[in-house]
């Protein structure tokens, strides 16, 4: 009985890490999934200044238009939706998806003066 | 059962249950990815023949509402008249000798030798291997000597900030825009949403060098032209009736 308890109080505390290394609140696609779409949290959290500016010379240039790394699949699964409204907040929103980690390292990034900051109707990668 | 669970065995029985769920969770990857995955090549050119003598003025105004929808320009509201971004524009022409008028819809040529490209200090303006010409904005800087280059005054500059952007079709205050032939709907197999609106044959995309295409073969049985031929710009856009 004891090792049944244990065994559930485990594996509970194993999702609740999980959950909590990934940073994810509210409610957005990616807070609610529970598919694991980067290998890594570590390296994407370091790295995806790197892949999303190599996937767009991919996908603008030469016309690789994959959900791998697209900056529109970033706001699709991240962007957090307003229970009252039923609206989407931008990402780029005070202590949004993406403004928080860069207003803590004081990084200004120009992505949205272009990109749309919620998802599209009927959105999709 | 009855055996009480002392402290090593606890931490034993978590950290192992821990590791395995951990090791399965990694498993579970999306690996999925849509068809196009395959950098485009010039095995082919897209193109367009516009047939003007076909196509009404008002399928004419169709093309480019149809345009303006698709890509999200046209709201602008402190743009004033010339500032104001046109991708495709509906343009009389009239024969000075026997006063007729044509309507035809002009937007980027998606020209062999595009003058865009030659003069853009960043290179942001380019063509694509299949034909497209386009602007890449991350590295627009929003010079416009591109705009003063192009015989067809088909390119626009973006005077305001803009919110609510199409998701396939990012555009932003101080970087030049023009017609992208629908690049996201192409890459996908669709046709271009000003051919789309048209429901006659007046407008025919396709691929330029495909034997089989539709456009191929109509340019090679009917006279077409290429506005400003004389530029040997060698135009993607063909017309005919003009």
């Amino acid at each position: 009985m004891y090792r049944l308890l244990v065994l559930f109080l485990s594996i509970a505390l194993s999702v609740s890490i999980a959950q909590a290394s990934n940073d994810l609140s509210g409610n957005s696609k990616a807070a609610q999934s529970t598919e694991k779409y980067h290998d890594s949290v570590s390296v994407i959290r370091k790295m995806h200044p790197e892949f999303l500016n190599h996937k767009r010379d991919k996908t603008l240039r030469q016309g690789v238009r994959t959900e791998e790394n697209s900056l529109k699949g970033c706001v699709n699964c991240h962007a957090n939706k307003d229970e009252k409204t039923n609206q989407y907040h931008p990402v780029n929103e005070q202590d949004q998806f993406c403004s928080t980690c860069h207003q803590k390292v004081s990084v200004s990034v120009d992505c949205f003066s272009c990109h749309r900051t919620t998802p599209g109707k009927g959105a999709s990668l | 059962m009855s055996k009480t669970l002392n402290r090593r065995d606890f931490i034993k029985t978590t950290s192992a249950t821990t590791v395995g769920v951990a090791a399965i969770a990694s498993g579970v990857t999306l690996t999925s990815f849509a068809a196009n995955d395959k950098s485009v090549t010039n095995a082919k050119r897209w193109g367009m023949l516009i047939d003007t003598n076909k196509l009404t003025e008002t399928e004419i105004d169709g093309m480019v509402g149809a345009c303006r929808k698709e890509n999200g320009w046209g709201s602008e509201v402190h743009s004033t008249g010339n500032q104001k971004p046109t991708w495709i524009k509906k343009l009389k022409v009239q024969d000075k000798a026997t006063g007729k008028i044509t309507d035809l819809p002009l937007m980027c040529q998606h020209c062999e030798e595009p003058p865009c490209v030659d003069v853009c200090p960043t290179n942001a303006s380019m063509k694509r291997e299949d034909g497209i010409v386009l602007v890449d904005r991350h590295l627009c800087i929003g010079c416009r000597y591109c705009m003063m280059a192009c015989p067809y005054d088909a390119r626009s500059f973006v005077h305001e900030d803009l919110t609510d952007q199409k998701e396939h079709m990012p555009r932003g205050k101080g970087t030049v825009e023009s017609c992208t032939l629908c690049v996201h709907k192409v890459d996908n197999g669709e046709s271009p949403a000003c051919v789309a609106s048209v429901n006659s044959d007046a407008v025919i995309f396709g691929d330029l060098y495909d034997a089989n295409s539709k456009i191929n073969q109509t340019l090679k049985k009917i006279q077409s032209t290429q506005i400003r031929a004389d530029l040997n710009l060698n135009t993607g856009v063909r017309y005919s009736g003009i």
